[in-house]
């Protein structure tokens, strides 16, 4: 440390101003906790990147994409057919003011909980203390502060190719999409994982000519087959091509070399987005000065508390397991109430996933083959979508819903659906395994008619009449 | 790369928690598939935990002293498996950085947890309740808030072995200027200190003192060693207090006992399985000479010796500490004259052998110097009287003070 540094004292430091950081920040100050928010863009970057180039973002355009692709879908039932081109512009306006207005409720929060938000990257330099530089503002002293607690919670970024370097032009990243001001002609998703799924549908539907590149034998690798299935036959309705099996080999300005399995392959196309999961944020930290090793993939250990050492706690994406922004803000609250001498730990029995993919994928608990795996004397029973009266005034037709449950007191442990709205219909399912519900539970709950919910009832019911 | 998440297995019975005493593999260490990762304790032994296959160690479940329960995460090991997924699409991988994996990959959770919901896993938590070992009583076997709070209320050896501790009033730091020390209280000291508790608060102890003769005791041990050293045993008294708490419990099966007031039942035990409290380095602990009713002297020194060495190596294993009807501790080995010892729940007895010493006493009306041998045995008042107690007592003395009486009641030699 430099002579003529004085740190400033601080009761509770978060690193991170997301979904995860914030929470962390706003329960500290609801245990009476003095607490101070670094995030790297200050006030501006409340929410985190999910709020302003993720989730919200891309749901801002998955749903509009959705109408206007309806109606062209409901010609059938006498829809005219929707405008041709979607204004992005306009649609940008839109979106901006979405996220603005979402990002004034957090700062909001923040301010009446009496957080002090501050802006900067912040490492440790030494085992209780922080200092915080601005990189905007380069010519500014940097500040020191000794904490007592600290939350670190600085998510992750995109993950770069070697071969297709990102440039903001032509090579971008999902961010990059989401900024765009006009539907691209033409556009190459490396990558079929959920970004690259969601983004590359939407875009389809808004007209873009897509082509999918995935490594992998199918879409959505490292999901259960059964997902994937659907997804990649409502692709091809949307004339989205997807080289399965397939690597980049690189980029030379104007098209995207391919290697597939049936040779070389040149696409010709106007950008590329690279979605090929994400790198954490903990490159620049400097948690070895508390004694905090990383591990091989840049992840920091914690225990069940979230706690990488007595007084510093990790979460989100830079711990293990998924990289999802309810499961930050859910670890947050346990890692302050860890912090706070409370006793804690992150149990869930289930973390909710959903895709917006067409059509939505949602998953919560085990799936059959893995909890069978394990030794769990599991079985399932799944409905089609077909049986669903609501589904089918909605046009929709393609799609079910899994029940997993374990004969052993006949408890829900898994709940796997393919449909309309799957991303809404998963909470039942993931209330059902935390609450250790029974197949009974599930199926005597009387389900409003005409509804899709009433399609977990359906498939309880009929798990109950397997047994 | 495939991730697996391991957890906490079942090490022994009954047991459902283990403490970490130190990581052999490092996180980013590759390690081959039985390749010890890391050693746990539990209350009854230390225990190496091998990997379940090749791999790479990609996280601890813990710190070195932090207690993992039964079925939780230990380590995290990533397979090198070539049909597993990769999120990564390209000709070169990212470079130096790797990429988080795709949510769905660990997005399910290791283990079959117990049936219970977030509010009474809060309460669990709150209560220091371990619900690995609550019995619910729900629909389907759902733990409820009730069955957590019944089972933080319930004491401690009633609870045993299926609920978890509740949280003790903890001491006030003494104000001076000198700061007092404190430590985490771990390993082998914890759980002394667990089973000491649970004895000291649900046992009612009766302790008999009394003094031996132990002339003929001290002959026959010179005897019995000179015989055993060809075949290379070395036959201390030890032996020989086995043998003769062994012939006594066969005459007194009632201190071979167990006392269940959850299901209010005596349980009389099949086997005679003679724990040995032993002193060590880290704290006490308690082998246990399994079926000593069938085992010659020599073969009782012998397993004795076995058993002292694995102790002070700390390699004994769980077997070797379970099981174990009744308690012998040899407090006269270190000098001591006369204790009164604890027992170990949930046993009925435990015999105390203090040092024999030469002693002015009356015989026949005379002031004559004899050697002699002070025990001391303690049983758990709810099972047995001061009766019954003086009978036991009286049968052991009577075998330790003619250890003739020993053979003469079929205690092989060899």
């Amino acid at each position: 440390m430099v002579v003529g540094e004085i740190p400033v004292s601080a009761d509770l430091i978060v690193v991170g101003g997301g979904p995860g950081g914030y929470t962390a920040a706003l329960r500290a100050a609801e245990l009476g906790r003095d607490v101070v928010l670094v995030d790297r863009d200050g006030t501006d970057g409340v929410g985190g990147v999910c709020l302003h180039v993720g989730c919200i973002p891309s749901k801002a355009l998955i749903e509009v994409a959705q109408h206007m692709h309806l109606s062209t879908a409901l010609s059938a039932a006498g829809v005219p057919a929707g405008a041709e081109r979607l204004d992005m512009r306009r649609w940008q306006q839109w979106k901006g003011d979405v996220v603005d207005g979402l990002t004034n409720g957090v700062r909001q929060l923040l301010r009446h909980a009496g957080v002090s938000v501050i802006s900067g990257q912040a490492r440790l330099s030494r085992p209780d203390q922080l200092v915080v530089h601005d990189p905007l503002r380069p010519l500014a002293p940097a500040q020191y502060f000794q904490f007592t607690d600290l939350v670190v919670a600085t998510g992750s970024r995109p993950a770069a190719l070697a071969c297709l370097p990102f440039d903001g032009v032509r090579i971008l990243d999902s961010t990059g999409v989401l900024a765009l001001d006009h539907v691209p002609a033409s556009i190459a998703v490396v990558g079929a994982g959920y970004i690259g799924l969601e983004l590359g549908t939407a875009l389809a539907k808004l007209g873009a000519q897509v082509v999918i590149i995935e490594q992998a034998a199918r879409v959505l690798p490292g999901m259960d087959e059964a997902f994937a299935r659907p997804v990649q036959r409502r692709l091809a309705e949307l004339g989205v091509e997807v080289l399965l099996g397939a690597t980049v080999l690189g980029d030379d300005g104007a098209a995207v070399r391919v290697a597939t399995g049936s040779g070389e392959r040149v696409l010709t196309v106007d950008l590329v987005l690279v979605a090929a999961g994400r790198t954490p944020n903990t490159d620049d930290l400097g948690l070895e000065m508390a004694g905090i090793a990383l591990d091989a993939r840049g992840l920091v250990p914690v225990a069940a508390d979230r706690r990488a050492s007595a007084h510093i706690a990790a979460i989100g994406d830079i711990v293990a397991g998924p990289a999802l922004a309810h499961k930050a803000s859910a670890e947050a609250v346990v890692a302050v109430e860890a912090l706070c001498g409370r006793p804690a730990a992150f149990t869930p029995t289930a973390i909710p996933l959903v895709v917006f993919s067409d059509p939505e994928i949602a998953s919560a608990g085990w799936s059959l083959a893995d909890a069978r795996s394990v030794g769990i004397d599991a079985a399932r029973a799944s409905v089609p979508l077909a049986a669903s009266g609501r589904a089918a005034t909605m046009g929709q037709r393609v799609g079910t819903v899994e029940i997993v449950w374990d004969r052993d007191g006949e408890t829900v442990i898994g709940l796997h659906i393919v449909g309309p709205h799957a991303s809404e219909l998963i909470a039942e399912g993931v209330l059902a395994i935390e609450m250790a519900a029974t197949l009974d539970d599930l199926a005597d709950t009387i389900h409003a008619h005409p509804t899709l919910a009433e399609l977990l009832g359906d498939a309880a019911r009929r798990a109950r009449s397997a047994r | 790369m495939t991730e697996l998440e391991f957890t906490m297995p079942d090490v022994g019975e009954g047991l459902h928690e283990a403490e970490i005493v130190e990581w052999l593999v490092g996180v980013g260490d590759t390690v081959r598939e039985d390749q010890p990762v890391v050693v746990v304790q539990t209350d009854k032994a230390v225990v190496d935990i091998p990997a379940p296959a090749d791999g790479v160690v990609l996280g601890h479940g813990g710190a070195v002293g932090d207690t993992v329960l039964v079925g939780s995460l230990l380590f995290r090991l990533g397979l090198a498996d070539a049909s597993s997924p990769t999120p990564t699409v390209g000709a070169a991988p990212a470079p130096a950085v790797a990429a988080v994996a795709a949510p769905v990959v660990s997005q399910r959770v290791p283990l079959p947890r117990p049936k219970a919901s977030p509010a009474t896993r809060r309460r669990a938590l709150d209560l220091g309740v371990l619900l690995a070992g609550v019995t619910g009583t729900g629909p389907g076997g759902r733990i409820t808030t009730a069955d957590v709070e019944a089972a933080a209320s319930v004491p401690l050896a009633a609870a045993r072995p299926v609920a978890g501790t509740p949280i003790a009033p903890r001491p006030q730091p003494v104000t001076s200027d000198r700061a007092d020390t404190v430590e985490p209280l771990r390993g082998t000291r914890r759980q002394i200190a667990r089973t000491m508790t649970e004895s000291w608060t649900t046992i009612p102890h009766v302790t008999e003192l009394r003094e031996i003769d132990a002339v003929q005791l001290v002959r026959a041990q010179r005897a019995l060693r000179a015989g055993a050293e060809p075949l290379g045993v070395r036959l201390t008294f030890l032996p020989l207090f086995v043998a003769a708490v062994v012939a006594a419990l066969r005459e007194h099966p009632n201190f071979n006992a167990s006392l269940d007031m959850a299901s209010e039942q005596i349980i009389t035990r099949g086997r005679c399985n003679i724990g040995i409290a032993m002193s060590t380095d880290e704290g006490l602990v308690v082998p246990v000479i399994h079926d000593a009713d069938q085992l010659s002297l020599v073969d009782i020194a012998r397993r004795l010796d076995e058993l002292t060495e694995a102790a002070r190596a700390r390699t004994l294993s769980v077997a070797d500490s379970s099981h174990g009807t009744f308690t012998i501790s040899n407090y006269g080995s270190y000098g001591t004259w006369m204790g009164t010892p604890i027992i170990r729940p949930p046993e009925a007895g435990v015999a105390g052998f203090g040092r024999i010493r030469d002693a002015v006493v009356a015989v026949d009306g005379q002031a004559v110097v004899r050697s002699m041998l002070p025990i001391a045995v303690s049983a758990d008042h709810r099972l047995n009287d001061g009766h019954h107690l003086g009978a036991f007592v009286s049968t052991l003395a009577a075998l330790l003070a003619d250890p003739v009486l020993l053979f003469a009641g079929g205690q092989r030699w060899s």
